[in-house]
């Protein structure tokens, strides 16, 4: 079973998003672990102890907080992939984008994120076998 | 279409009404005209005529001096009164800006709403504001974060002059934002909140005669899934908790205080009946409620007023201009609803802080409905249409079967504890969704007449990116400039009184004119209340 981490990056409580994707990924035979409002230190020691698959990123605040989790992970997890979900405007999307993050906004629908899952999760790192699909690659 | 038609919360909707769909006690409810009770049909006999309605935004950003800026923007759009958003990382959780918690996200600092360390920040923002010939509410929509925020702007009040009689604006407080719908990292207990808003309550009686002390946000908790009954019943029920902490403590009457306690908030979404109805059966209901309960019978003390906020959640990311047609139908059904103030969710809010022209669009919607429309001529214009009766009747019945399930689970703060709530609201978002999903629900350009939005596209607000490094330079010149010993003084004084009986207010005043920071307050309620285990951590 795929294991996902879920967690907010902003210090802002709202939860009506991240408790709909958990709820449509575990219906969907996924481990999810919910981390809530959560440091970027606790989301990469999570994702490495909890040996995750997948990081799911809600994001209520600015891109560069992200961004610093985005790097830390791919130090710490370099295999672990990533998408991200919230309140994300139009050209904060496209620079996650361009490092290999697809992004959720609101209005995504629930079975798009659930087949991303199973996509992302199926190049975790010891199935991955194309390298130029891995997160860091696609930042070039 | 099937033929099955239901409202937002599930009321069997019919093709046509008649006259045997309103029951008798609409038919009286109706005869007694508005500003009467039970007040079907407004708080005020003259509604808008002799009162228009408050345009009443959320605003603030970034630095002190940007939220001034904005505020002032707003004032001369035509607001009519200001509301002071807080930076959401330090406020909601009373951290300073050097709490770990928020260094690691420094960047996020000013996002939301202004950083506001103590009262020296409140004199920048309000600086060029006339707090006494307007209507503010200052902050606090966190329970935790109430007492700070009114000290704060009292305490400028004070040092302006001011008498404190003189001020009319509101608190929030809200039970909703703290612990249903924003549920915040570190938060004294419920119980605890409901003391300090006891605290509030009483020091308004004393000394702020022209201030509603705490306003019950059901907005949070339709926001968070509640449907249309369960938003009524569940202000209801928080009321019913205020007024029985207060009653008990001795000092005031249920009809004293009841007053006080009957400012609240309502979301209104997109279901343009359903909601009209609801502030309509809110009113009835709150008279109602008094009576039985409290054999309060003063007309005065049973008028309910009402803010409204339009839903941020009917906003779409997609094809954000949309949103200003739904601020624009959300708006005119909480005007025919019969609000008091009113709020409309700004279009770009799916997309980030609203800028000043999505913020300049609410203030227009309004002012069009306001001046344009006539509809600000006749109080309850739509009263007496059968369809409305029958769906306020209807809604207003199965709010008090709501409101007798939530006594079941032994009230409002067990409600809550216990995590009924929150379930209750989670399973109906998950509905909710689901209905959109699978089509049955059509929501324009989410899951219908979806298209390339390239050339439409907005930017959506970017704010400041100094907030942080700002406010840390202002709390280490609090620190250095302030009289160190009184502001040691002032929190010990604080925790003593927080550990007692004693209204806690009157110390926080002392606090913040000692140059207390909001973190150091945070320190003494996590020692004095721990913190709450919510029922859920999503």
């Amino acid at each position: 079973m795929s294991r996902v981490i879920i967690a907010k990056t902003g210090l802002d409580g709202h939860w009506r998003g991240t408790l709909l994707v958990s709820r449509a990924l575990r219906d969907a035979g996924f481990e999810v672990i919910m981390l809530g409002m959560a440091r970027g230190a606790d989301i990469v020691s999570a994702a490495v102890d909890e040996d995750a698959d997948l990081v799911g990123l809600n994001v209520g605040g600015r891109v560069e907080v992200v961004e610093r989790i985005l790097d830390d992970l791919a130090v710490a997890a370099p295999g672990v992939a990533v998408f991200a979900g919230g309140v994300v405007p139009p050209w904060v999307r496209r620079r996650l984008e361009a490092r290999g993050v697809e992004v959720y906004p609101p209005g995504s629908k629930l079975a798009d994120i659930v087949a991303a899952a199973r996509r992302l999760t199926r190049r975790s790192p010891s199935t991955a076998s194309e390298p130029d699909e891995t997160p860091q690659d696609r930042d070039e | 279409m099937t033929d099955d038609r239901r409202t937002a919360s599930g009321i069997p909707v019919k093709g046509h009404y008649g006259p045997d769909d309103v029951p008798l006690s609409a038919r009286e409810a109706l005869a007694a005209g508005p500003g009467r009770t039970p007040f079907l049909r407004g708080a005020y006999e003259g509604m808008y005529r002799t009162k228009p309605w408050r345009i009443f935004q959320l605003s603030g950003f970034g630095n002190p001096a940007d939220e001034r800026e904005r505020l002032l923007f707003l004032l001369r759009q035509g607001e009519g009164g200001i509301i002071m958003e807080h930076d959401r990382n330090t406020a909601d959780h009373l951290y300073n800006v050097d709490h770990p918690e928020v260094v690691a996200r420094r960047e996020d600092v000013g996002l939301t709403g202004a950083v506001i360390i103590g009262v020296r920040d409140y004199e920048t923002i309000l600086e060029g504001i006339p707090i006494q010939d307007i209507y503010t509410h200052p902050g606090g929509a966190v329970v935790q974060h109430a007492p700070f925020a009114l000290a704060c702007f009292w305490t400028v009040a004070e040092r302006r002059g001011i008498d404190l009689h003189r001020l009319a604006g509101t608190g929030q407080s809200d039970f909703f934002l703290t612990y249903v719908g924003c549920i915040t990292k570190q938060q004294i207990p419920p119980r605890a909140g409901l003391r300090l808003n006891g605290d509030i309550t009483e020091f308004c009686l004393d000394h702020l005669p022209r201030w509603v002390p705490v306003s019950i946000a059901g907005y949070n908790g339709a926001d968070s899934g509640l449907s249309a009954p369960d938003e009524l019943a569940t202000v209801f029920a928080t009321a019913v908790e205020y007024l029985d902490a207060l009653a008990e403590r001795g000092r005031h009457e249920p009809q004293e205080l009841s007053h006080k306690v009957g400012g609240v908030n309502f979301r209104v979404g997109m279901d343009f009946f359903e909601d009209i109805a609801k502030l309509r059966a809110a009113r009835k209901m709150w008279a109602e409620l008094l009576e039985r309960r409290y054999g309060i019978r003063d007309e005065k003390a049973r008028q309910l007023r009402i803010h409204v906020v339009t839903a941020g959640s009917a906003l779409t990311y997609q094809q954000p201009f949309n949103n200003i047609a739904r601020g624009t139908i959300m708006a005119l059904a909480s005007v025919l609803g019969g609000v008091q103030s009113l709020g409309v969710a700004c279009y770009d809010e799916a997309l980030s802080i609203p800028s000043e022209h999505a913020h300049q669009m609410s203030v227009r919607i309004q002012q069009i409905l306001q001046h344009e429309t006539g509809i600000d001529a006749v109080a309850d214009p739509l009263g007496g249409s059968y369809y409305l009766e029958a769906l306020t009747s209807e809604l207003e019945a199965r709010a008090w079967e709501s409101f007798d399930e939530i006594e079941q689970q032994g009230g409002f703060i067990e409600a809550l504890d216990s995590g009924w709530l929150h379930r209750r609201a989670a399973r109906r978002q998950s509905e909710q969704w689901d209905e959109v999903e699978s089509n049955s629900r059509l929501i324009v350009g989410v899951n219908c007449h979806e298209i390339d939005e390239t050339p439409f596209e907005i930017d959506g607000f970017q704010g400041t990116t100094d907030a942080w490094d700002q406010a840390m330079a202002r709390l280490a010149d609090v620190r250095s400039s302030r009289d160190g010993a009184a502001a040691r003084r002032a929190l010990h004084e604080l925790e003593r009184v927080c550990r007692s009986e004693e209204n806690i207010m009157v110390p926080m005043m002392q606090a913040v004119d000692a140059d207390v920071t909001l973190g150091e307050i945070g320190d003494v309620f996590r020692d004095v209340w721990g913190d709450w285990e919510p029922p859920i951590r999503p």
